[in-house]
């Protein structure tokens, strides 16, 4: 029996956002460099064998590269996904689809960077 | 008291239909590349995790890298991984035009139109000449 | 096909609707079902078949797509004309809005061929074939195609549309330097048809909390308002998860302005506003 106006309103605004929308353009930003550098060097080392990959990754460059490449993708890939559960979820799954999210982004940067780590200081 | 039901409450009573939304409206080249942005953004996220295998595999040592190398050479693998370099240009290409907006230019229909098909254009473009020039070093 | 102004008509397009089943995230109330076919006038040589969407909330049913033949030798040559005709001569029942049939008044907003448009502005002869009248997309329909735009105008009413400002009023008027006028041009044209809002997807999923490109444009009409003092209160109000950064830059709503304005850059304006508002 709400007025059409408190229905609008709901709760009022979070008076936020902003950091989430800037996050994902800066995320974006640097991901433009990363990814193409990436796809360049896989394509460079198309023939894939082992040894070439580990020299590869080996290099202080590639390493850096990697380990800022992981971070800013799974960061953007929380914030793009956060933004599609919002949008299409709206039963009661959407707070733990978001946890998940998060948490699984966490995980797997942490395990692609702890992968990169391995390889650089492997003998 | 007048017990005949007023037009108003037989029209409250009643729950009203909703006028259609997406079985209807006509996909334009706005709401089909903002879509196709989403849907290759999701598949990306997928693409991401097979990064993080790829990185762990070769991490374990040549076993199991020769394992997930093997699988991304097989013919299903390659054709997952050209999907996944199309996806990746598309969302590249079309995040590069939404950064351009978030500047407050483009925004003209006509220039909507024209970076929209150059979108497109562009990143088949750049699928085939990945994977020509990746064809060509591999031998 | 490059479109340059919003009131290019598709006349070729790859997919006339999503492939999504017929009653994807419809209600069983909201279900469309078949409906009745009213034949041309006997002796109408040039007859133009209009597909019509048609509820009657006083009768049981849900609504149903009504055809009518359409004697266009009888008929003036807009979509408004065609509706007026069938409304005096075939169907006195069908109900829909309009006031100005000029484009000004923005009642007759309605889903023509599967976009959002003025019935008043659209040629009968650039419809396709059969030509089809929804009401506007995604509102609760009160009958045949006038919508409940009730929420649309609480969340207009929402943004205080109207300049705000706490300096005493000057002897005349609030005085504006031309090129500060010039700010709102594109701005203070609409005509609150909410063509736009309909036709967005975002407002689809999220109307709920989503302002919408219309109250958006509007925002930032007032925002872009160089005698307006309200600029930290305005955007307190937009900056929001759902109010204002549901809009994913779409840009449905440009597309299909009928005054040819353009919410997708009004609201770019003010996320970049927010920001700059920040540092
Ligand atoms: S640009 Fe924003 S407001 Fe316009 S159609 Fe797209 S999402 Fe909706
Ligand atoms: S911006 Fe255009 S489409 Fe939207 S309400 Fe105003 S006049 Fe109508
Ligand atoms: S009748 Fe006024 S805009 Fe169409």
């Amino acid at each position: 029996m709400r007025s059409p106006l408190a229905r609008a309103e709901g709760l009022g605004s979070a008076k936020g956002g902003v950091k989430h929308w800037w996050a994902e353009r800066v995320s974006a930003v640097a991901l433009v460099p990363l990814t193409v550098w990436f796809l360049g060097s896989v394509i460079a080392h198309a023939g894939g064998d082992y040894d070439a990959v580990i020299t590869w990754l080996k290099t202080p460059l590639a390493s850096l590269a990697m380990i800022v490449l992981l971070l800013a993708l799974f960061h953007h890939t929380a914030l793009g996904l956060q933004v599609v559960i919002e949008d299409y979820v709206h039963s009661d799954a959407r707070f733990a689809a978001l946890i998940a999210v998060r948490l699984g982004c966490l995980a797997l940067a942490s395990a692609g960077i702890v992968a990169t780590l391995r390889i650089v200081f492997s003998p | 008291m007048n017990s005949k039901p007023s037009i108003s409450d037989v029209t409250v009573a009643r729950r009203r239909p909703l006028s259609p939304n997406i079985q209807i409206y006509r996909p334009q080249l706005t709401s089909v590349l903002s879509i196709a942005n989403r849907i290759t953004g999701v598949v990306l996220s997928l693409g991401a995790v097979g990064l993080v295998i790829w990185l762990t595999a070769a991490a374990m040592g040549p076993r199991a890298y020769g394992a997930v190398h093997g699988v991304g050479s097989s013919w299903g693998g390659r054709i997952v991984l050209f999907g996944f370099t199309f996806a990746f240009f598309l969302h590249l290409c079309g995040g590069i035009r939404h950064l351009v907006w978030d500047t407050v230019h483009g925004f003209e229909l006509r220039s909507i139109y024209i970076s929209g098909w150059a979108v497109v254009g562009g990143s088949v473009a750049l699928t085939v000449a990945a994977w020509t020039v990746s064809l060509l070093l591999a031998g | 096909m490059i479109v340059e102004s919003s009131d290019q008509v598709a006349r070729f397009t790859l997919l006339k609707r999503f492939p999504v089943p017929r009653n994807f995230k419809v209600t069983p109330e909201s279900r469309i079902e078949k409906g009745r076919t009213w034949p041309a006038p006997p002796g109408a040589s040039r007859i133009k078949t209009f597909e019509v969407y048609r509820y009657d909330p006083e009768r049981d049913g849900n609504p149903r797509i009504d055809t009518f033949e359409v004697d266009l030798d009888d008929c003036g040559p807009m979509v408004l004309d065609a509706l007026i005709w069938i409304k005096n001569k075939v169907d006195s029942t069908l109900a829909f809005r309009r006031s100005c049939r000029e484009g000004v008044c923005g009642s007759c907003a309605m889903t023509l061929d599967g976009t959002n448009w003025l019935a008043c502005t659209r040629f009968i002869s650039d419809m396709s074939k059969p030509a089809t009248i929804y009401p506007l997309a995604n509102l609760p329909v009160i009958k045949d195609l006038v919508p409940d735009t009730t929420h649309l105008f609480a969340q207009y009413e929402m943004i205080e549309p109207w300049l705000h400002a706490t300096t005493p009023t000057p002897e005349k008027e609030r005085l504006q330097s031309p090129q500060e006028r010039s700010q709102v041009d594109g701005y203070y044209e609409c005509i609150l048809c909410f063509c736009c809002t309909s036709g967005c997807p975002s407002h689809w999923w999220n109307g709920d909390r989503f302002l919408g490109p219309a109250v958006l444009l509007q925002s930032w009409r007032w925002l872009a308002d160089s005698r307006d003092e309200a600029k930290e209160k305005r955007l307190d109000t937009l900056e929001d998860p759902f109010r204002l950064y549901r809009c994913h830059t779409i840009l449905n709503c440009t597309r299909t302005c009928p005054k040819g304005l353009n919410p997708g850059k009004a609201i770019a304006e003010i996320k970049k506003m927010v920001v700059e508002r920040e540092g």
